[in-house]
C-alpha cells in the first residue's frame, strides 16, 4: 500500500514536471497543439467531405462516422498519454535499458510508465471537437437521446483499456523478436484506421478479424451500434465492459511471461 | 558521376532494410484498403460520376502507391537533422552545391521506395481487386513523366521546409502542415472535382495536384495533358524559389548543437 502511494506521488509529480517544461515554450505549445489538431481534422475532413457529398455509407451518416472516429481518436488519446512508453519499448529492448527497469523495486509495468507523459492537446482538441460536432447533430436529427452523451466517457475509458492492452501485448512480443515497430503498425496503427469508419463497409473476415484477433471493433463499432444505431441491446455494454477487463487481464499475463524470456541486449 | 554516387549510396543503404520493408509493405496496403472500402460503401447507394466503384477503387490504388515517391519522402531532406547536430555547417561548405548534393540523395532513396514500395503495394492491389493495366504505352510514358516531375516538385517543397530549420526550431511544423494540404488539396483520397467548389479552385493555385492527382489521372487515361505544362512550370518555380533560398541561408548560418 505504501510503495503505491509512492508511485502514485512519483508519477504526479512526473505530470506537473511535463506540464512545467512544456510551459517553458508556450507560444510553440499553442500553436503546436492547434496545428496537431488541424493535420488530424484534416484527414476526417477529407472523408467528411465524401460522406456529405454522397450522402453517408452503408446507412451511417456523416455524424454517425464521425462519433465513431471521435471516440477512437479519445480512447488512443487516453490511452497515449498515460501509457506512451508501453507503445515504445522497443527502445528500451534494443538500447538495453529496459535492465535498469528491472532493478526497480517495483512492477516493471509500473516502473516503466511513469518515464514519461506525454501531454496531446492538439488530439483532444480534435477529438472533442468532432465528438461535439457529431453528438449535437445526432441530438438535433433526434435520432440519440442524451443518454448515449452520459454514455460516450464510459465506452472512451473501456476503449482506452482495450487499446492499452493490445499495445501491451504487441510490446510484449518484443522479448522475443527485439525489434516490434512493424507489427506496431499494423496491430495498433492500420487496425485502428480501420475500426474508424463502420466496419459493416468491410469484407466479412476483415471485420470478424478486427473484431476477434484485434478487438479494436470493441473501441468504438459494437458500443456504437446500441448507443448510436439503438441495434442489439444494453447488454452490449456489458459485453464491451467485459471485453475490455479479459482483454487487460490477457494483455497483464502474456507481459508477465514475456518478461521470463527477456535477454538482454544492450553493451 | 558524383551525383550518381550519392543517389545509388542512399539507394543501398536503404536496401540492408528490404526484408523489414516489405513486410510493412502488407500495413501500408492496409490503409489503401481502408480508403477503397470506403469508396465502394459510397457506391452502394450512390453513383460514382464517371469514375464508376471500379474506377474509385483503380484511382486509391495508384495514389496509395504513388505517396511513396510523391509524399512520403524524407523529412525535410534531413536538414534539420543537420542543423541540429551542426553538420549542416559542414555540408555548406563543400564543393556541390546544397540543393544538387541533396537532391541527389533524395533521388537515391525515391528510387528505392519505388521500387521496393511503390510497385509491390500496387501488385497486391492488382491482384486483390483484380485492377486492369493501362494497354498503350502512351499512357505509361506520360505516366512516368508526371510522376518524375511530382517526385521533382515533392523534392522542392521539402527542402524548402528543411531549410527553415536554419531560422525556426519547428520546422516541422511546416511539415506537418503540409501533410495535412496534401490530404486535401492532392486529391489523395478525393478527386479533385469532387472538393467543395472554393477548396477545388484553391487547390488548382496551389502545386498540390501536380503531386498525386496529375499523375493519377494519367495514369487512369482521364488526364490532360496540357497539366504537364503545369507540372514543369511548378518545378521551375519551385527551384527559383530553392535556390534563392540556399542563397540567403548561405550568408549566415546558426546550427543549434554541437
Amino acid at each position: 500500500m505504501n510503495s503505491l502511494q509512492t508511485w502514485m506521488h512519483m508519477y504526479l509529480l512526473l505530470i506537473r514536471t511535463t506540464v512545467r517544461s512544456r510551459m517553458q515554450y508556450k507560444f510553440n505549445f499553442v500553436i503546436g497543439s492547434f496545428l496537431a489538431a488541424f493535420i488530424q481534422i484534416s484527414e476526417f475532413l477529407m472523408v467528411a467531405i465524401v460522406l456529405a457529398r454522397f450522402g453517408g455509407i452503408r446507412g451511417w451518416s456523416i455524424h454517425e462516422v464521425g462519433y465513431l472516429v471521435a471516440v477512437m481518436t479519445l480512447s488512443k488519446t487516453l490511452y497515449r498519454t498515460i501509457a506512451d512508453e508501453v507503445h515504445h519499448l522497443e527502445k528500451y529492448l534494443v538500447s538495453g535499458d529496459f535492465d535498469q527497469l528491472l532493478t526497480r523495486p517495483l512492477p516493471v509495468l509500473l516502473a516503466l510508465m511513469p518515464q514519461s507523459f506525454r501531454i496531446m492537446i492538439g488530439e483532444v482538441m480534435q477529438g472533442g471537437f468532432i465528438l461535439w460536432w457529431s453528438l449535437a447533430g445526432m441530438l438535433q436529427a433526434g435520432t440519440i437521446g442524451w443518454p448515449t452523451v452520459w454514455w460516450t466517457p464510459f465506452i472512451i475509458l473501456t476503449g482506452a483499456i482495450i487499446l492499452f492492452s493490445i499495445g501491451l501485448a504487441t510490446a510484449t512480443i518484443g522479448f522475443w523478436t527485439t525489434r516490434i515497430s512493424e507489427l506496431q503498425t499494423f496491430t495498433e496503427d492500420a487496425a485502428r484506421s480501420a475500426a474508424q469508419y463502420p466496419l459493416a463497409i468491410y469484407p466479412k473476415w476483415l471485420a470478424s478479424f478486427l473484431l476477434y484477433a484485434i478487438p479494436v471493433g470493441f473501441v468504438n463499432y459494437l458500443p456504437s451500434l446500441y448507443l448510436v444505431k439503438g441495434e442489439l441491446g444494453a447488454w452490449v455494454l456489458a459485453v464491451t465492459t467485459a471485453m475490455a477487463l479479459i482483454c487487460l487481464a490477457a494483455a497483464l499475463r502474456f507481459w508477465q511471461f514475456g518478461i521470463t524470456k527477456y535477454q538482454s541486449t544492450g553493451s | 558521376m558524383l551525383y550518381f554516387t550519392l543517389a545509388s549510396k542512399a539507394y543501398a543503404r536503404n536496401l540492408q532494410y528490404r526484408g523489414a520493408h516489405l513486410i510493412h509493405n502488407l500495413a501500408s496496403a492496409m490503409f489503401g484498403f481502408i480508403y477503397a472500402s470506403i469508396w465502394i460503401g459510397v457506391g452502394d447507394h450512390a453513383s460514382l460520376g464517371t469514375y464508376g466503384i471500379q474506377g474509385m477503387v483503380s484511382y486509391i490504388s495508384f495514389t496509395q502507391a504513388a505517396l511513396w515517391v510523391t509524399s512520403f519522402i524524407s523529412n525535410g531532406l534531413g536538414i534539420p537533422q543537420s542543423v541540429r547536430t551542426g553538420h549542416i555547417s559542414l555540408d555548406l561548405m563543400r564543393p556541390v552545391h546544397l540543393f544538387s548534393h541533396l537532391m541527389a540523395r533524395e533521388w537515391g532513396q525515391i528510387a528505392y521506395q519505388f521500387i521496393y514500395k511503390s510497385i509491390p503495394i500496387y501488385l497486391i492491389y492488382v491482384f486483390v481487386f483484380s485492377l486492369q493495366l493501362p494497354m498503350q504505352w502512351t499512357t505509361y510514358c506520360l505516366t512516368a513523366l508526371s510522376l518524375a516531375g511530382a517526385s521533382y516538385l515533392a523534392i522542392c517543397m521539402n527542402y524548402l521546409i528543411g531549410i527553415s530549420a536554419l531560422w525556426t526550431t519547428e520546422s516541422s511544423w511546416l511539415y506537418w502542415g503540409n501533410h495535412a494540404l496534401i490530404n486535401l488539396l492532392s486529391g489523395f483520397f478525393i478527386p479533385l472535382e469532387w472538393l467543395p467548389g472554393g477548396l477545388e479552385k484553391l487547390s488548382w493555385i496551389s502545386p498540390y495536384p501536380y503531386l498525386l492527382y496529375v499523375p493519377t489521372s494519367m495514369y487512369l487515361e482521364r488526364g490532360n495533358i496540357a497539366w504537364l505544362g503545369g507540372t514543369l512550370i511548378w518545378c521551375v518555380l519551385m527551384t527559383a524559389v530553392c535556390l534563392l533560398a540556399t542563397r540567403v541561408a548561405r550568408r549566415k548560418v546558426e546550427v543549434q548543437g554541437g
